[in-house]
């Protein structure tokens, strides 16, 4: 089997290959951002001792982040 | 609780728990003795077809195939088509064969999850997609490695095309997505949707009986509560071939990452 010589065209046409991983890769990258910015404002609340302010304002800077990232990694 | 509903407990065991996972040993031996399970025997089952089918019908290949060698040849040839050379171009091939296991291998142990009288799948315990989640993530961290040199591999993965003022802002977020979420999520997904799978059937097969053992009127809800089991069979069906397919996709894309040059 492994012999075999595969097609020359495997999907039927000329695209470029199709990135389905790609919807996940996104996916990943708007929640790990919220939770890596929100977990880190979290704790400068901690320390500083006020009321979940910077846990919000990571959470947002965040999933900017993730937004940017995902232009620029998954953009064209 | 009433009387009557702890004696309709002893009966049915309803609502399904956690515990019902845990299966009794079948060949017990020595003190809380839980080597050999239904689990390890479907895990050893499903091995051994594997190994059997593949050997059986590819030992003597013929031009043109046998319906056996048909079915081991198109299973292949879908994993490496569709999966493999799609979206790993040329490469692909060397990737194929461990990707055709890891999806024949995934596909027959959820198979066991509606196989009557199996009806339960291994992965639905969370050790078992653990370990083929733990495969992959050493697979394509080495593979990242190998290709780009080393250390190289990680500032490629964690340093994205940015300015460099927004680097402090990006490099946590490319770091906990995918060294950490990847093997992660691989894993829970896997074992989550075989878990609730089982989980579902319990709730519709044993509700009717406990329905039924409530009151004797309660009889066609009971058959409608049957007649869910047998249609969420077939969900399940959908499912099962979908995770099979979702895991070798992902674990083909990670390798397509780790393999990605500069752009």
């Amino acid at each position: 089997m492994t012999g075999q010589e595969p097609p020359r065209n495997p999907s039927g046409d000329d695209q470029p290959p199709p990135d389905t991983g790609m919807g996940m890769t996104a996916v990943a990258y708007l929640i790990s951002g919220m939770l890596v910015w929100g977990a880190i404002g979290w704790l400068v609340d901690h320390w500083l001792g006020t009321k979940g302010i910077f846990a919000g304002i990571g959470a947002v800077v965040g999933i900017g982040g993730g937004v940017y990232l995902i232009v620029r990694r998954l953009g064209a | 609780m009433t009387g009557q509903s702890t004696v309709l407990a002893a009966e049915v065991p309803f609502p399904p728990k956690v515990e019902d996972f845990y299966l009794p040993s079948i060949l017990p031996w020595g003190e809380h003795s839980v080597w050999l399970t239904k689990i390890t025997a479907l895990l050893w089952i499903s091995v051994a077809i594997i190994i059997i089918f593949f050997l059986v019908s590819y030992r003597k290949p013929q031009l043109v195939p046998t319906k056996k060698q048909w079915i081991a040849e198109s299973m292949y040839g879908f994993v490496r088509n569709n999966i493999a050379i799609d979206m790993l171009g040329k490469r692909g091939i060397n990737f194929a064969p461990y990707l055709t296991t890891l999806f024949v291998f995934i596909f027959l142990m959820n198979l066991w999850a509606i196989v009557p009288i199996a009806q339960i799948s291994p992965n639905s315990h969370i050790a078992f997609p653990a370990v083929l989640a733990v495969i992959s993530y050493v697979m394509f961290i080495y593979i990242g490695m190998k290709h780009h040199g080393g250390l190289k591999y990680f500032k490629h993965a964690l340093i994205p095309p940015a300015p460099w003022f927004i680097l402090p802002l990006l490099i946590p977020i490319e770091f906990f997505s995918t060294f950490l979420v990847r093997p992660f999520s691989l894993a829970v997904r896997l074992f989550a949707n075989m878990f609730a799978g089982h989980m579902l059937l319990l709730v519709f097969t044993l509700g009717g009986f406990a329905m039924l053992n409530a009151n004797a009127w309660f009889l066609p809800f009971s058959l409608v509560s049957w007649a869910m089991t047998i249609a969420l069979t077939f969900l399940e069906f959908l499912v099962i071939c979908l995770q099979a397919y979702v895991f070798t996709v992902l674990t083909a894309s990670y390798v397509q990452g780790a393999l990605a040059d500069e752009h």
